[in-house]
Parts: C-alpha cells; sequence; structure tokens
C-alpha cells in the first residue's frame, strides 16, 4: 500500500488532505513544516510527497530541494493561486507537479494518480542519505557537515562546493565549471573566488591542508574529490 | 603702495593628509569647507570665500557658503561676492576656471579692486555650483593657487554629491516604505481571502465525489467546516468595508443608551459558545451609570479584543475589568500571553499592521486594531496598549461621559 507524506502547517489542511486521500486507500502521515519533514523523509522514504510551500521554519521549496539531494521521491507541491514564481521555482528545484490552492479533491487525486503512475515506470534510485569520506560525513537532509563526529561549520558557497564534489566522488572538475555551477556563468574566469573558497575549506576539513585528502588538485586540469579506496580510514 | 609678497609655497604630503582627514571624517560639507580654509590658509591666502550651488530645478545658482577672513571682513555686504564670476557660462557649462582681475584704474580702497579666481564644482559631468575665491587688492592668484583651488573645489564637489545622493535615498526609502506596506497588504489579505476559499471548495469537492460515498457522520464535519469558513470569509468582507468607510469618513455611530457591562457578558458568552475551553474573568469593580455609545461598535470592538487575546495569546486566560471613574468609564482586557515586542507597538493601531514574523498559520488582516481605534476615537475615547514580552498584554479603554 503506497504510502503518502502529506505537508502542511495548517491542521486544517493535513485533515482535508487526509480523509481524501484515505478514502482512496492511501497510508497517509503528516508533518507540521519542513524540518519535520526531512526527519521523516530521512527515516523511511514514502511514495509521494505533497508538500505546501508557505511554511514556518523551512519553506516547501527549500525542502524540495534538501530533499533532491538524497532522494528522487515524487514531489507535489501546493500553492497559491496567483504565486507563478513558486510553481516556477518548485519545479526547478525538482518537484513533479503542482496543485493550486483552492482546489477541487478530483483534482487532487487525478494528479496523485498521474504522478505514481509516472515515478512506477521510470527507474526508482534512491541515493543514500549520508555521504562518508574518510573521516568526513555529510547528512544531506539536515545539510550537516561532521569531521571526526564534530560539526563542521561551512558557509552555503562552502557547502555547496563540497557537495559538488561529493556527488562526482572521483571526477575531475574543471574549475569554470565549479565556477559557473556555484557562483553563476558570468563566474567562469574568476579563478580567485574558487582558489580562495578551495583553500578554506581545507582549512576546515583537511588534516592537513597543504597535503589534501579530500579536495585534490589537478594541475592544469581542475579539482577532484578522491575516490574513496584512496582515502586512508 | 605696500608690495605683499605671499607665495604658495608648495603644499606638503602632510596637508594633502589632513585634507583627506577632513574629507572623510566631515559630518556635511560645509563643516568640511570650514575646517580646509584653517588648513590650507598657510599656503593660500583670500579674504572672501564663496560657495554657490545650482539649484538642480530651474539651473539658478543660489549661495550655500560664504566666508570672510582677513581684509573681507570689513566690506561686508559692500563689496563683490563674484555673483557675475558665478553665473559666467565659461564656468558652468564647460566647466572652465576663471580667473578675473580688477581694472587697472588706481583706486585707494582695495576692498574695490577684487581679484576673483572661480572655480566650478563638478562630479564626473554633472555641474554642480561654483566657488569663488576673493583676494581683495591683490596679488593676483597664481598657476599654484589655481591649481590648490581645483583641489579643493574637486574634494568640496566630492562632499555635495555625497550629500545630495544621501537625501535622495532616504527620499526614495520613504516612498518604498509606503509601497512595501501596501504590497504587504494586499499579499496577506489575498492569504486571508484564500485560506477559506480553499476549505469551502477543497469540502464541498469532496463531498461531491462521484468514485466514493462519506457516512453521514462525517458529512456532517465537513458540512460544518464549510459553513464555518464561509463565516469566516464574512467577517473578512466585513472588516474591510469597515475599514473602507471609516478611512473616507463615511461610518456612522448610532447613539443609543448602553449597559456597557451587559454587551461586554454579552460578547463573552459568544466567544465562549465558539471556544469552550476558554477562561475569561470578568470583574465590574464600581457600579456603572449607562453611557452613551454604538452598542453593536462597541461590542465589534470588544469582540476584536477577545478574538485577538484568543488567537496571539492561545491558552491564556483572560480578564476583563471595567470602572467608572470621575469623567468616564475605563474598560481593561488583560491576557497572560507572550506580549508584543516593544518596536512593534507604536504601529499596533495602524491600518494593515501585523506584527511580522507570524506564521501563515495565524490569520489577521491588520484591520481589527486600527477600526476599535477609529470607533473608540468616534465616541470621543482612547484606547491604549501595554505589554512587556513575555508577561503579556493590556488594552485600555477610557471612554468619557460627556462628549
Amino acid at each position: 500500500m503506497s504510502l503518502i507524506l502529506v505537508v502542511d502547517d495548517e491542521p486544517q489542511y493535513q485533515h482535508l488532505l487526509k480523509v481524501n486521500l484515505e478514502k482512496e486507500a492511501f497510508e497517509v502521515t503528516t508533518a507540521g513544516n519542513g524540518l519535520e519533514a526531512l526527519e521523516i523523509v530521512s527515516n523511511k522514504v514514502p511514495d509521494l510527497i505533497i508538500m505546501d510551500v508557505m511554511m514556518p521554519k523551512l519553506d516547501g521549496i527549500t525542502t524540495c530541494e534538501r530533499i533532491r539531494q538524497f532522494s528522487n521521491v515524487p514531489i507535489i507541491i501546493l500553492t497559491a493561486r496567483g504565486e507563478e514564481q513558486d510553481r516556477v521555482r518548485g519545479l526547478n528545484v525538482g518537484a513533479d507537479d503542482y496543485i493550486v490552492k483552492p482546489f477541487s479533491a478530483d483534482e487532487l487525486l487525478a494528479r496523485v494518480r498521474a504522478v505514481l503512475r509516472r515515478a512506477h515506470t521510470t527507474e526508482q534510485v534512491t541515493p543514500n542519505r549520508y555521504f562518508v569520506h574518510g573521516n568526513l560525513k555529510i547528512d544531506f537532509a539536515r545539510a550537516e557537515v561532521w569531521k571526526e563526529n564534530k560539526p563542521v561549520f561551512l558557509s552555503a558557497t562552502e557547502y555547496r562546493l563540497l557537495i559538488q564534489f561529493a556527488h562526482n566522488v572521483g571526477q575531475v572538475l574543471s574549475a569554470e565549471d565549479l565556477l559557473a555551477a556555484i557562483w553563476g556563468p558570468q563566474y567562469r574566469e574568476d579563478k580567485e573566488i574558487l582558489w580562495v573558497s578551495i583553500a578554506r575549506l581545507r582549512q576546515k576539513l583537511e588534516d592537513n591542508p597543504h597535503s589534501p585528502l579530500h579536495i585534490v588538485t589537478r594541475a592544469g586540469l581542475g579539482y577532484l574529490m578522491a575516490p574513496l579506496d584512496k582515502v586512508n580510514l | 603702495m605696500e608690495k605683499l609678497t605671499i607665495s604658495t609655497s608648495s603644499i606638503t604630503i602632510g596637508t594633502l593628509y589632513n585634507l583627506s582627514q577632513v574629507i572623510s571624517r566631515a559630518p556635511n560639507w560645509k563643516a568640511a569647507l570650514d575646517e580646509i580654509v584653517v588648513k590650507v590658509r598657510p599656503y593660500f591666502i583670500f579674504d572672501n570665500l564663496v560657495v554657490y550651488l545650482s539649484n538642480r530645478t530651474n539651473n539658478n545658482l543660489d549661495v550655500f557658503y560664504a566666508k570672510a577672513t582677513g581684509r573681507g571682513q570689513k566690506g561686508e555686504a559692500d563689496v563683490a561676492w563674484g555673483e557675475e564670476l558665478a553665473h559666467l557660462h565659461q564656468v558652468s557649462d564647460n566647466h572652465q576656471t576663471i580667473l578675473q582681475e580688477p581694472s587697472k584704474d588706481e583706486v585707494k580702497d582695495r576692498l574695490e579692486r577684487p581679484y576673483l579666481l572661480g572655480i566650478p564644482l563638478n562630479l564626473t559631468q554633472e555641474y554642480l555650483g561654483t566657488i569663488v575665491f576673493i583676494r581683495f587688492g591683490g596679488p593676483a592668484f597664481t598657476e599654484s593657487d589655481k591649481k590648490l583651488g581645483e583641489f579643493i573645489s574637486y574634494l568640496i564637489g566630492f562632499l555635495v554629491e555625497r550629500q545630495n545622493v544621501k537625501y535622495e535615498q532616504e527620499l526614495l526609502q520613504a516612498q518604498h516604505q509606503q509601497i512595501q506596506i501596501r504590497e504587504d497588504f494586499l499579499s496577506n489579505i489575498s492569504h486571508e481571502f484564500r485560506s477559506p476559499l480553499g476549505f469551502i471548495k477543497g469540502y464541498t469537492t469532496t463531498l461531491l465525489r462521484q468514485d466514493t460515498s462519506w457516512d453521514q457522520t462525517t458529512q456532517q464535519e465537513f458540512l460544518k467546516i464549510i459553513d464555518r469558513e464561509a463565516d469566516r470569509l464574512q467577517e473578512l468582507i466585513d472588516n474591510l468595508l469597515d475599514s473602507a468607510r471609516l478611512q473616507s469618513g463615511q461610518l456612522q455611530m448610532r447613539y443609543d443608551l448602553v449597559r456597557l457591562e451587559a454587551v461586554i457578558n454579552d460578547v463573552i458568552a459568544r466567544a465562549r459558545q465558539n471556544n469552550p475551553s476558554l477562561v475569561v474573568k470578568f470583574i465590574v469593580k464600581t457600579t456603572l451609570s449607562p453611557a452613551r455609545g454604538d452598542p453593536f461598535r462597541l461590542a465589534q470592538v470588544f469582540e476584536n479584543l477577545i478574538g485577538n487575546a484568543i488567537k496571539y495569546a492561545p491558552g491564556s486566560d483572560i480578564l476583563i475589568t471595567i470602572e467608572q471613574e470621575k469623567n468616564g468609564v475605563v474598560i481593561s482586557f488583560q491576557d497572560n500571553g507572550p506580549g508584543i515586542p516593544e518596536k512593534y507597538v507604536p504601529f499596533l493601531f495602524d491600518r494593515f499592521f501585523r506584527v511580522p514574523d507570524q506564521s501563515p498559520n495565524v490569520h489577521g488582516t491588520g484591520l481589527g486594531l486600527y477600526i476599535c481605534k477609529q470607533i473608540i476615537n468616534a465616541h470621543n475615547g482612547q484606547i491604549t496598549v501595554h505589554s512587556e514580552t513575555p508577561h503579556g498584554t493590556t488594552f485600555k479603554i477610557h471612554l468619557p461621559y460627556n462628549r
């Protein structure tokens, strides 16, 4: 039986969605904000998430982005009528579909069925919530980084840079591609920003920043996160 | 005739450094000029100094700064202050420095022989005004004087420009704030409307689903929700209309003799009906004479205050007291909720104002307290608030007897 997670800060919406979905023989669990949703998804990935975009603590779009770092679970976002940018942003960060409030029960169920149909035909690859590299550990769900079980505090840019490497272990990434991905296409030639950021990252993550084990330089080619078998455990 | 030999000797790095300090610390360009005049005295002598600034709208020149030193102080208003020079097109249009020397006629009074140095104040392309240095009776300004004068002019031009920009920025910020308040209100209002509409649409279509049926109890539950949300929508519309009418002065009070304690008891009873767990204590501290007021509108005020306490201080007891004083009656509504941060208190009764950072779950239009205040003011009364986070909030209404 399919499990659906409903995320909305208004209990009345949770109730409305739950009664309709349970009538369709779905199992429904609810969360009141993005952080709760992330905890639930990290423990057991549901078959579908229906998530409101306007929530306190962590909004729907950011939550969707975080979930996408470690799961391909189908996500339908609930947006407000007239807020086009929410729909666009939501779809861009990986939501599969959107429903506009106010909505009719029939429309909601039709979209749920359509998204679930699509999900069953595509290969479900669910990467891990955690990434381990030597004495380094990344928790994608909480956007936390640990070195030897002590938390490391990274800036937003440093974190984004690190997970670029984490998602491409063993692959050399060119400076231009890194700059474009993290800072934007207009920064492709601003090498210095990348050098400083990698230096800062090494200061925080490496036992010996001058002989890095995690983020390694390939002169003339770029940088890479060393393959796992090459990292001393 | 005396021969005065004053030369502008080379200015040192030290003096240039001091000038740069003046510029960076100056609170405004006039204060800067006061200091600069003193600091360049050893190198650059003049009797009078005038700064004309161009009025941006009509291109007229106005005096914004003038200083008389030495010989200039004797002349007061009877000497030339370089007006014709400042108005010369060469200075304003061509950004040219102009030297003007007096006629060669032998005149006894030095003050009638002004040597003028007019330098444009400009930043990049835009002409801001002209600065005029005046020496009475010479000696003529030299090339070095010209250079130093131009240097000072660049610095002053920079300061003037910076002040103009700051002023315009403040203007824009004020305008922006106004627009922001209005936008916040519109976005808030549409959220407020969409919420009950969303439930009405959601639950009616749920009941209308062809592919399934709901048992009687569930149907009743859904229908009650729809009914409640329709009421909420009605209240919203009423508030908006009231606010609009109050804004345009169209809301009429219907005065009558009112037993305030009865009105309050009614409001409390209704509140208890909708919120069975609500704890309200009502203390009548003195005997009360009937007052003159609009019972419907006063009830609206009391309902709003109780409603706010329920919404923003959930679970808190509410204490309402009423007592007669010599010239009126005082009613207070007190809760033990989280209170209102001090910085927001001055804005509480403003139209559209809502304390920021509320959860989207807590509904409000920012109109309630505005409407309350207008109603109480119409009764020649006063409504005030006292709040201390996290100890709670108290609203006090003072209604006079004689209007």
